[in-house]
């Protein structure tokens, strides 16, 4: 008994070490004073310092969260309407109707961009924040979705009966009852959504025009020239910030239960 | 009703955006390119002092920035960077516009061998920016040999100490290279002999990086290094002791350049930008900042010692003159190459 307690713990360690390990050494060389990632050149806030005043690198930040902003509030509503509607209807379409709706996080990345590059300029659109917008919704929409009707799958159809029998009409009953019941599910695949437009970067580029800029893109970019540490220091900055975002959600949950 | 208002906010800030897009009084221009390729405050003080709008976008791979290119919205980008045979496809593809040197008058001081080039045999249409070779890099004190050449790196006493950068070209590019072959070989039966010599290179391979070779050679974990110019200059800036070797086998040489898209919407303003760049005092900056070959011959008294002094980036012309490029040579010899570097890799 006692052996096997042990086997799990150096398990878990073993599993926590390498999702959290590379992070951490990010966040020590976000610190470091010298420009070379395997030379330690003391404690420094130089990077912190040269972020801020990097006006590109916070324009592109800016532009992404604007982005994830935008894509995920537009997808929550559709998504959630989506997967309310879809366990309402009994027809024999159903589990085909489903499947279509996932299908745009199956496809390939890199195919999903070259189709909207070609359908926005079969339309004529300009590129820029539009199109970010439309082409990011359209993969944000089947997380919300799927998290939406697994929820919804659990629940208990006899409350929404109840309502409708006691004569509330059925705006009143989603309002009080389905939506409150769906509301930790509609946030947690809100904050998917989010965190899965914040990183892309292959749809991103396709789409993007000329002065929307995407700070995953920009990142790709500096392949080419060496990634500067200002971008160790930005991710320990956008950690510390999801961190925080999980810890509230998990205060928020706690509380609707 | 809340849906219908949290609808009717999102319409109200789509039209907010796309009316944001159209009402800007300066005039604009339009970049692509990497991501540090020109030096930031080169780009604020030309914004500052022409009252223009540069607008940056990035890319990661010449091929996907040719996509962009090809798309018919590609109008939005009036200057854009790529590789020389990205280029030479460009321009077969008429994607290009000439590039009007009365505009440009520094397009002079650019330096003879850079210009002329195969993808663009008459200097038309490509401003030349960034040059670079791969070199050999080594540690005098962990060497017993004498490195010459490519072939030297067959030497037994290397087994374990090298780093080379993970390149299919390149790397059987030098393999062909020590046999007297060109880096453009398409015979099999000549690739099928490189890969065999490739295999027995194996041995004294320590590790294969593309992108960050340097830090294997500063911290020691290799003694031995073939990477490219950028690479070897951060490598010696570090330690100054390190040797740096042409080989006499002929080098390999590759050049990044300006161009402007034939459906460009704003050239004069992005001819105006290229010559603003060339000044000869601001390109010996941006040649220290971006750390290449400075292509600009006016600039070479602004140059810093430090520079001048760094023998991956100042290269004397006369070897210069014996480089090859690294061609496009069509998928069937592309599918080889891909072949015998899977090879390599898996033994």
């Amino acid at each position: 008994m006692n052996k096997k307690l042990h086997i799990s713990d150096a398990y878990l360690i073993l599993v926590l070490l390498l999702m959290y390990l590379p992070i951490f050494v990010v966040i020590v060389y976000s610190f470091n004073g010298s420009k070379l990632s395997t030379v330690w050149g003391g404690f420094s806030f130089q990077w912190y310092r040269n972020l801020i005043h990097n006006s590109q690198l916070m324009q592109c930040l800016k532009n992404s969260l604007i982005l994830a902003f935008l894509s995920c509030s537009v997808s929550a509503v559709v998504g959630t309407i989506g997967a309310v509607g879809i366990t309402r209807i009994r027809w024999r379409t159903r589990g085909f109707l489903e499947s279509v709706c996932i299908i745009p996080i199956m496809i390939p990345e890199i195919i999903l961009g070259m189709v909207f590059l070609a359908f926005f300029s079969f339309l004529g659109m300009k590129f820029g924040m539009l199109t970010l917008v439309i082409a990011h919704t359209a993969f944000c929409i089947p997380y919300i979705f799927m998290m939406v009707k697994a929820r919804l799958a659990g629940m208990d159809s006899s409350l929404e009966d109840a309502a409708l029998d006691l004569g509330a009409p059925p705006v009143r009953v989603f309002l009080d009852i389905t939506l409150p019941l769906i509301t930790p599910a509609v946030l947690s695949g809100t904050l998917l959504a989010f965190a899965m437009s914040l990183d892309d970067v292959v749809i991103s580029f396709f789409v993007t025009g000329p002065n929307t800029n995407t700070l995953p893109v920009k990142i790709f970019s500096q392949m080419k020239t060496g990634v500067t540490p200002e971008i160790n220091a930005l991710c320990t900055l956008m950690l510390a910030a999801t961190f925080l975002i999980v810890i509230l959600s998990r205060l928020i949950s706690k509380k609707f239960k | 009703m809340k849906k219908l208002l949290s609808l009717a906010a999102c319409a109200a800030l789509f039209t907010a955006l796309l009316s944001g897009c159209g009402s800007q009084q300066k005039q604009t221009l339009n970049i692509l390119t990497w991501d540090g390729y020109i030096p930031s405050n080169v780009i604020s003080e030309y914004g500052a002092d022409n009252n223009v709008n540069i607008n940056i976008s990035n890319f990661t791979t010449n091929e996907e920035m040719l996509t962009k290119l090809q798309s018919s919205e590609a109008s939005q980008y009036d200057l854009v960077i790529g590789s020389d045979y990205i280029v030479d496809i460009a321009r077969k593809q008429n994607l290009l516009a000439e590039i009007d040197k009365t505009k440009m008058n520094n397009f002079n001081n650019i330096g003879k061998e850079f210009l002329n080039q195969y993808y663009d045999p008459e200097s038309k249409y490509a401003v030349p920016y960034s040059a670079g070779t791969p070199l050999i890099v080594y540690d005098p004190s962990k060497v017993d040999t004498d490195i010459k050449g490519y072939a030297d790196l067959w030497n037994p006493s290397l087994a374990d100490k090298l780093v080379i950068m993970d390149d299919a070209r390149n790397v059987i590019g030098i393999t062909l290279k020590t046999m007297g072959k060109s880096l453009n070989e398409t015979d099999p039966a000549v690739l099928q002999q490189a890969s065999e010599k490739l295999n027995a290179l194996r041995p004294n391979i320590r590790l294969l990086d593309y992108n960050n070779p340097q830090e294997a050679m500063l911290s020691g974990e290799a003694a031995v290094g073939y990477m490219f110019t950028s690479q070897v200059a951060a490598v010696l800036s570090e330690r100054p002791d390190f040797k740096v070797v042409y080989p006499w086998e002929g080098m390999g040489f590759g050049i990044d350049n300006w161009f402007v898209p034939a459906k460009a919407t704003n050239k004069d303003a992005a001819f105006d930008f290229l010559n603003y760049m060339y000044e000869p005092e601001r390109f010996a900056y941006i040649a220290e900042q971006i750390q290449y070959l400075c292509v600009n011959n006016a600039s070479e008294k602004y140059l810093s010692d430090a520079y001048k002094n760094n023998t991956a980036l100042h290269i004397p012309s006369e070897v210069l003159g014996d480089t090859e490029f690294i061609e496009d040579i069509g998928t069937d010899a592309a599918a080889v190459y891909d072949e015998i570097w899977t090879k390599f890799k898996q033994q």
